[in-house]
């Protein structure tokens, strides 16, 4: 549409912010249902061993219990791309933390007392903490039947033990490259595992009514559609049969999708009578039964021309599933594939491989793979500046992709902000000036970071949106509001297309009964795909309002315009209707006109097998760069990040308050990863720092000044040029960092997180080689 | 051990039979079912379950019942003024404080104890105050932009 937009673009309030600010919103964690019991389970205390026996007589026995079950009560699996995760332990268990037994109470503490009188003898097996020592020859097999799982098409198994996923990249030939290039440089980096750390903790509700044979499930889960999917293969139930309602959920960033606390409250439902059964679990047991962000070990090999000419890079990825593959698959290849950075190389080779350990399962976490290849990437490219006397910006401008290039996985680029995000987070941190910051003990430095994302594809979203006679209007969308702001930023598409004001716009809450199918709030992918989908939904409904309206106007359709909740002729605006009032003229009082649409990247292909190439691998690509300032002291091998531009290519900004506030978000968790957080683990497999206590989030102290910038680089596919952004905000963070630390102490460290005694060692290990 | 405790909440009195061990934060929620106080670790290093006690905030995972006996409980639920939002709240609308929520109704509990007893803080002391309220969405610059706003209009209103 040519007309001027009323309310895209516009920094518009949260349409939730009213509800969270008084306390009244209603969160997975808040939920009582009527004659509700508690649900606990047992967690596994042993990283890898067989279950000979389990006694729940003494648990059965006490009052107040209504029922204890096992893994033999609940003989089903589950998996989005493998079918490898039983309901309950099958026997064995894979990882500490695993549920084995999980019990119903008519309240909490009965409950826990349960749990406590279970009693199971385990028989150890060797246990795998290394990913890289798990695929050696002889190990093990931590999944013994993997063979026989069920797996999704896509997949490639490893030639070596404990291998789910073996992605290849293969692009021109880099034995060649590396023979052409001036300078060559192979390093080893690091990337620990970390977690999601939500402020709502993970819970779920199941209830199950034999007499129907339905089953209803309350969670909090950012993908209602593949949880429905995933519990209906595994029972083998009707998809009809299983009902998926959405409260409001307290933060997610990858952890609240897949299935978590719902297996266990669905093994309960099924033995309570039709009793709901609540399972929540308190925040250890988030820490080490949810899932974590994948720990990655990347082998980097860059080959340059003097001149600075990217000629061959070639990258060895190791993912570290933990106990089951959950999103390890697609992690491994849609991490792997972008990893070698968003640049022209002619020569690629990169080897992704997903690996079983036994630790807790790693997951989808925001950034998808991206951050932990820009690790490595990232700093390597500044690695190759400094060793050829060049400025880490130039080496890039040379080689970064711009329109039209042809990227090495073989698809034409499109819409492609990078070089823009390159200047402005450059130039807002006045990257290459010297500090004025001259304190004894403390070196000043500067970094950047460029990163590319692709986003799921291709998927779908579906949208309704209904318009009743008193002109309100509902959409009906089943994109999860978790804290991005989807709510808002749906409901300005509605109120654009439909020209009404944004309180007149209502998001329907997620229930899979009544909302039409989408893929999931993941990826980045919603303002995009679930954008185009509420537009066409509006314009569908739109369109019929205004069929509706010309003969009461008795003007042609073409003579008339929408504006301000009314229809009106364009030629005698005077001569007007609200828009309810046509909806009640044609279908009376409780009349509702409604808008339906469907949108999917239909030109999506998945990667080739064997060359990772696809000519259409995402809908669309994300850009960003971040820049950094730190200063470290030399005493104590302290990091602190001074100011923090983050320029990010979101195609256009639907609301730039939202688009600040995801990228401010974003760059604050990465700076997090970056300089504290750390899930440790010993060789047993046990978390040791399972509390915010000891498992240290970025506090009010402890932030930079903050620079977000918008840049706009007109998606044509996207609702209004949009593309997406949750994802990225923190992907090119800690190697940003990692540049800058390196840029003020002279040293280049490999593995994160630049944590005080990681730096004060290197600084040690640098004094002692220099005498 | 049971035993009846006596309190305020939000300005009502509230007599309940109680074991004495039961925390003020399973308390509001459970038993009482004022949901807006919020458990984030139940270990008092999140800050989600901030209310007012007695006129200071305090992480309500720490509290046992048996502390209760005539203390004068502000919870998020009692801040909003008569149907006003209070001025943190208006701000928090306005600037963009709440993301995925969760953490806010602590957030509020803990800017409002602030601005009781300072209405004109620095940034510092601002990020001080709120350096035991742990948020995972916003990266806290608007809602120390929020605090600092809402202090104007306190100003405003209460020069």
């Amino acid at each position: 549409m040519s007309e001027e937009l009323t309310v895209i673009g516009k920094p518009v309030t949260r349409v939730d912010a009213y509800e969270k600010v008084t306390g009244q919103i209603v969160y997975g964690y808040d939920l009582t249902l009527p004659n509700m019991l508690y649900g606990k389970a047992l967690f596994s205390p042993k990283a890898h061993a067989k279950i000979k026996k389990i006694d729940i007589s003494k648990a059965k026995a006490l009052p107040g219990v209504v029922a204890v079950v096992t893994g033999a009560d609940a003989p089903w699996t589950h998996g989005e791309a493998v079918k490898d995760k039983p309901f309950l332990a099958h026997g064995k268990v894979r990882y500490i933390g695993e549920p084995v037994a999980a019990v119903a109470a008519e309240d909490e503490d009965t409950a826990q007392a349960a749990v406590k009188l279970i009693e199971v003898e385990y028989e150890d097996l060797p246990v795998y903490i290394d990913p890289e020592e798990a695929c050696k020859p002889g190990c093990v097999e931590i999944h013994e039947d993997y063979d026989g799982y069920r797996k999704a098409p896509f997949m490639v198994r490893g030639a070596a033990p404990n291998i789910n996923e073996h992605f290849k990249l293969r692009t021109g030939d880099v034995a060649k490259g590396f023979a052409e290039s001036d300078l060559i440089l192979d390093e080893k980096y690091y990337v620990p595992i970390i977690q999601h750390a939500a402020m709502e903790p993970h819970s779920a509700h199941a209830q199950w009514d034999k007499e129907s044979g339905r089953l209803t499930i309350w969670v909090a889960n950012d993908a209602p559609f593949r949880a429905l999917h995933e519990i209906s293969e595994a029972l083998a139930m009707d998809k009809e049969k299983i009902r998926f309602i959405n409260p409001a959920q307290g933060g997610g960033f990858g952890s609240k999708g897949g299935l978590k606390c719902e297996p266990i409250a669905v093994a309960l439902a099924f033995q309570t009578g039709g009793r709901p059964v609540r399972v929540k679990f308190n925040r250890e047991e988030t820490f080490i039964s949810t899932l974590t962000r994948h720990a990655a070990t990347v082998y980097c090999k860059s080959g340059v021309k003097k001149d600075g000419t990217l000629v061959a890079r070639e990258m060895t990825i190791y993912w570290d599933a933990g106990a089951y593959a959950e999103k390890s698959p697609t992690v491994c290849i849609r991490g792997s594939l972008p990893a070698p950075g968003p640049y022209r190389i002619p020569h690629v080779k990169v080897d992704g491989y997903a690996v079983y350990t036994n630790k807790p399962v790693a997951g989808s976490y925001r950034g998808y793979g991206i951050p932990q290849g820009a690790w490595a990437g990232e700093q390597q490219m500044d690695e190759l500046a400094i060793k050829l006397g060049m400025d880490p910006i130039d080496i890039r401008m040379k080689n970064i992709f711009v329109e039209g290039d042809m990227s090495y996985w073989g698809e034409q680029l499109h819409a492609v902000g990078l070089k823009e995000t390159l200047i402005k987070a450059t130039e807002a941190i006045e990257y290459g000036k010297k500090s004025p910051i001259n304190k004894p003990g403390l070196k000043i430095g500067k970094g950047f970071a460029c990163i590319q994302k692709p986003t799921r594809s291709p998927t779908t979203s579906n949208a309704g949106v209904t318009v009743n006679a008193q002109g309100e209007v509902t959409v009906f969308a089943g994109t999860v509001e978790i804290g991005q702001g989807c709510n808002t930023i749906l409901s300005q598409v509605a109120a654009e297309e439909l020209k009404v004001p944004m309180d007149k716009v209502i998001m329907h809450q997620l229930d899979t009964d009544v909302i039409p199918y989408d893929a999931s709030t993941t990826s980045s992918r919603s303002t995009y795909h679930m954008g185009n989908a509420v537009r066409s939904a509006s314009i569908h409904a739109r369109e019929q309002i205004m069929e509706a309206a010309a003969p009461m106007l008795e003007v042609g359709v073409q003579e008339l315009a929408l504006g301000d909740g009314k229809v009106f002729a364009k030629d005698q605006p005077q001569q007007s209707l609200p828009i309810g009032e046509v909806v009640k003229r044609k279908l009376g009082i409780n009349g509702v006109v409604r808008g339906e649409a469907s949108y999917t990247y239909e030109i999506g292909k998945d990667l080739d097998l064997e060359t990772g190439h696809s000519d259409h691998a995402s809908a669309f690509y994300m850009y960003a760069t971040q820049a950094a300032e730190v200063s470290v002291d030399e005493e104590s091998g302290r990091v602190r990040v001074l100011r923090m531009s983050a320029a990010h290519d979101v195609g256009k900004a639907i609301n730039p308050l939202n688009c600040e506030a995801q990228i401010e978000g974003g760059v604050v968790m990465g700076i997090g990863s970056a300089i504290h957080e750390e899930l440790i683990i010993d060789a047993t497999g046990k978390v040791r720092n399972p509390s915010f206590l000891d498992y240290h989030l970025v506090t009010s102290l402890d932030c930079p000044q903050l620079i977000p910038i918008i840049v706009e680089c007109h998606e044509p596919e996207g609702p209004y040029g949009a593309k997406g952004l949750g994802e990225p905000g923190l992907a090119p963070t800690p190697a940003a960092i990692g540049n800058a630390v390196a840029d003020a102490i002279g040293i280049r460290i490999y593995d994160l997180p630049l944590k005080p005694e990681n730096v004060f060692w290197a600084l040690q290990k640098n004094k002692k080689s220099a005498a | 051990m049971n035993k009846k405790i006596d309190f305020t909440l939000n300005g009502k009195a509230v007599s309940r039979d109680v074991p004495t061990h039961r925390l003020l934060l399973d308390l509001l929620r459970d038993e009482i079912g004022a949901t807006g106080t919020k458990e984030g670790c139940g270990t008092g290093d999140c800050g989600a379950c901030t209310v007012m006690m007695n006129g200071k905030p305090v992480n309500s995972c720490l509290i046992l019942s048996g502390e209760l006996a005539g203390a004068d409980i502000v919870t998020i639920e009692g801040l909003k003024i008569g149907a006003e939002l209070h001025a943190v709240q208006k701000a928090f609308v306005q600037d963009g404080g709440a993301q995925c929520g969760y953490c806010t109704p602590g957030m509020l509990m803990m800017s409002k104890a602030l601005l009781d007893s300072n209405n004109n803080p620095s940034e510092e002391e601002i990020r001080y105050a709120l350096s035991g309220n742990l948020c995972r969405c916003t990266g806290y610059a608007k809602i120390v932009q929020a605090v600092q706003d809402a202090a104007a209009m306190l100003r405003s209103k209460n020069p």
